[in-house]
């Protein structure tokens, strides 16, 4: 039964058609996927389906009713955005049940044993390890990204649940555990939006496809009548090739190594060593909560060394400060874009201007003429995608935000370069220019690190991988000679496994 | 095409806090005819001087994304430190001005210190330190006013040159000086990148620390200034210097643009809005409301102003 129907939704901000002429049909008891690269116009389209915004043309039916004149419509339809949006310092069951009224838990005092009772199901039926009292801050990123689809699944009334890239930071068994969900609500007769850049849960999950580009509508129809490399044709507008091999070419035997990092212990990982050659792309494969990001962190000074050291060329590295590493030619771009890398009140220009200050500011201080050609050029050489390099750089998609940080990077002719999941959240296209733009660097003679959870990403790129599971390295392996079963022994934590490479 | 005035306003954040300006300026000259004299303005130029001053140094923490709630105390502090080393210290002004502006800024710096050490937020740090600095103060003065300064200071709080108050001249020079610095020096692009985003701007390489503390210590570098200075205007060091320069500031900032929250505006609009208080709270006199009334007044004339800032750049926001 079809629920909601939206006919030539449009969307104008000044000087730009956000979205024009989409028109998407929604089925109860159907997954329908929303597929566009980043910046192809799927927040803005969610925004008009939820009534956070209001269409410039168009029209929105939902069951069967204009909800511009029955705005209490909206209610049924949930939506469960990318990033967490959870109440840190609050319990689980609060997170839940908040506006309380809603859930009747209270309209002016909390009945909080009734409400940790109630919140026990919902985390038993989403098989959530966390209990009903514990605070957000302290449970697992997994269990808060289920949490959150288990809040707006409190809604009673809800028909449609949206949800936006809920398993970017999941790993497989916690990617099943959000299906079996999405599997349930499909069966009790609801209509659900699955926005994913992954195409193996795009065809394992969805019924039916929209593929939106530059804001306009360019295929919809069934799963089962469409192929993978058609999906992706769709959505990036050309054929690409998506298993290339990103290895950088060039020996790199018998060669002392550019850096070498010695039982380096910190805040959850102890004694990693390891050494990494100019020239190469150095794999880190684990899982979330594995350490390899707070091993890069600590190297790279942001996060503090209990113990061990490093040697640049030979020199000693000092830990604990970023600016030493920056000024040494150590960059190290963080999978937590919005916290670790934009400026977000800042325009563009500012945000890649401000790492190459010592080149456009003289004695009558920064020139602006300097810096917008050399910004331009950044812009240009990576294609960011903008109007403006005034435009504020929290407008830009995030594709062309992560874009810019790397341009910034490349800015600056970095010696080592640390990528912590460069591509979470990005298009299958851009993913393949940041393949290339790493491989370019390495052949280059930068020394390359990339951490990854994707394993096909790491063999991509990667010519030597070394896993982590727990806080500890478990193997090193090189990519050409080792089974993907191999690797993922290893970053589950199978010891034996560095023995067979 | 045609030019929406909006965008205009929306490209330079400046220009809206300007135009309000303008208009109370004009509203002024027409509702009273007092208003626009040379005497008038000498009158609001020298209380725009002193609280500018603190406007500028607090508009500069502001977009670090601190706020230093101690500074009307530092003025107050350094003005009788200096008053007391005048006079029954014996020592000679030229000795007396830089010893008292180098306190200043050694306490803006102990608030930064503490601020980046203890990580405290620096909202909670200041009041503490505020009570600290203004407690040294009556314990100093035991509250009565210290007088008898020399009378070769007194050019600085009273001069004119060409009919300009010498106070509001040497805010303005402070103030061209914060301007380059905020906007043209990478020193400047560090402090808007640290009050964007601490952790982005640590990941970069920016000393965050360093920057802290260096601009805490203007600030009270300023403070201490805006204290010497009301001391030469007053001829006596009052120990209540610096009372009323601890909400206004902050008030000037956000109507300029400011955001307290960090990482915006510019002392130029901080200044803007320092000037429309100093114009309305004018006005008030030049009305003859009751003195009693006057603060209420300001009030609510601050309310909607940040009211109407506020709302017009939601409506900006919408339109692009």
């Amino acid at each position: 039964m079809v629920y909601l129907e939206a006919q030539k939704l449009g969307r104008d901000f000044p000087g730009v058609r956000a979205l024009d002429e989409v028109s998407i049909t929604l089925t109860l008891g159907r997954v329908h996927i929303l597929a566009g690269e980043n910046g192809a116009g799927k927040s803005t389209l969610v925004k008009l389906l939820t009534g956070s915004d209001t269409p410039s043309q168009g029209s929105i039916r939902i069951d069967g009713k204009d909800p511009w004149q029955h705005p209490e419509i909206f209610e049924t339809i949930s939506y469960v955005p990318q990033e967490l949006t959870l109440f840190p310092h609050l319990s689980v069951a609060e997170n839940l049940f908040m506006p309380f009224w809603r859930s009747g838990h209270g309209r002016r005092v909390i009945d909080r044993k009734g409400m940790e009772r109630d919140a026990k199901e919902y985390l038993d039926r989403f098989a959530i390890e966390a209990r009903p009292g514990d605070l957000v801050r302290q449970i697992s990123v997994p269990d808060q990204q289920l949490l959150q689809i288990a809040r707006a699944s409190t809604n009673r009334n809800m028909k449609v649940l949206i949800l936006d890239e809920p398993t970017s930071a999941l790993t497989a068994t916690e990617v099943e555990r959000v299906f079996s969900v999405i599997r349930d609500f499909r069966k009790a007769g609801l209509a659900v939006i699955f926005i994913s850049h992954k195409m193996d849960e795009i065809f394992e999950i969805g019924d039916d496809y929209t593929v939106l580009r530059n804001g306009r509508e360019i295929e919809t129809g069934q799963i089962g009548d469409c192929s993978e490399s058609e999906l992706i044709r769709a959505m990036s507008g050309k054929a690409l090739k998506v298993d290339d091999d990103f290895r950088p070419r060039g020996t790199k035997t018998d060669r002392v190594p550019l850096l070498s990092v010695r039982e380096l212990s910190g805040k959850r990982f102890e004694n990693v060593s390891f050494d990494l050659f100019g020239g190469e792309i150095l794999g880190f494969a684990g899982l979330v909560g594995s350490g390899r990001s707070e091993v890069m962190q600590t190297l790279f000074g942001f996060l503090r060394a209990k113990s061990g050291s490093a040697e640049l060329e030979g020199r000693k590295w000092k830990l604990g400060d970023t600016s030493f590493s920056v000024a040494q030619g150590m960059l190290y771009l963080s999978e937590e874009r919005k916290h670790h890398g934009i400026l977000p009140l800042l325009s563009l220009r500012k945000n890649i201007g401000i790492s190459i200050l010592d080149r456009t500011a003289g004695r009558f201080g920064i020139s602006a003429r300097k810096e917008s050609a050399e910004v331009a050029k950044v812009i240009r050489d990576y294609d960011i995608k903008t109007d403006s390099m005034g435009k504020r750089i929290s407008l830009l998609s995030g594709g062309n935000q992560q874009k810019a940080i790397i341009g910034r990077a490349m800015a600056t002719s970095p010696r080592v370069l640390i990528f912590d999941e460069p591509t979470k959240g990005i298009d299958v296209r851009t993913k393949a220019e940041i393949y290339r733009i790493m491989r370019d660097l390495a052949e280059r003679g930068v020394a390359v690190i990339l951490i990854s959870s994707e394993m096909e990403e790491l063999r991509k790129c990667a010519s030597r991988i070394i896993t982590m599971h727990a806080g500890t390295t478990t193997g090193e392996f090189q990519t050409e000679n080792t089974t993907n079963e191999t690797l993922v022994a290893a970053i589950f934590g199978k010891e034996s496994a560095s023995h067979e490479a | 095409m045609k030019r929406n005035p909006l965008a205009l306003i929306a490209a330079n954040p400046l220009m809206g806090v300007f135009i309000a300006l303008v208009i109370i300026f004009a509203i002024s000259i027409a509702a009273s005819p007092h208003f626009l004299t040379g005497y008038n303005m000498s009158v609001i130029a020298r209380a725009l001087a002193f609280v500018g001053l603190i406007t500028i140094g607090q508009a500069m923490l502001m977009i670090l994304g601190e706020l230093d709630l101690s500074l009307g105390v530092i003025g107050g502090l350094c003005g009788v430190v200096a008053g007391m080393a005048m006079t029954s210290g014996g020592l000679p002004p030229i000795v007396a001005i830089p010893a008292c502006l180098l306190l200043g800024a050694m306490l803006g710096a102990l608030n930064g210190l503490l601020v980046s050490i203890l990580k405290l937020h620096s909202l909670v740090l200041t009041i503490g330190t505020a009570g600290v600095f203004g407690g040294v103060n009556l314990v100093l003065t035991k509250g009565v006013a210290i007088t008898g300064m020399p009378p070769e200071i007194q050019f600085f709080g009273r001069g004119e040159v060409y009919g300009i108050p010498v106070p509001f001249i040497i805010m303005l020079v402070v103030l061209a000086i914060a301007v380059f610095i905020t906007a043209k020096t990478p020193f400047g692009r560090f402090m808007y990148a640290i009050g964007n985003n601490v952790a982005a701007a640590e990941m970069l390489g920016i000393k965050v620390n360093r920057i802290r503390v260096l601009v805490f210590t203007m600030a009270g570098l300023l403070a201490a200034l805006a204290g010497l200075l009301m001391v030469a205007r007053l001829g006596t060091a009052q120990p209540s210097i610096g009372e009323t320069w601890v909400l206004a500031p902050i008030a000037a900032s956000v109507i300029g643009g400011v955001a307290t929250t960090g990482g915006v505006g510019s002392p130029l609009g901080a200044i803007f809005g320092a000037s429309i208080i100093a114009i309305i709270e004018n006005i008030i006199v030049l009305f003859g409301v009751s003195p009693y009334w006057q603060g209420v007044v300001s009030g609510v004339i601050v309310v909607l102003a940040i009211s109407f800032d506020s709302a017009s750049r939601r409506l900006i926001r919408k339109e692009s």
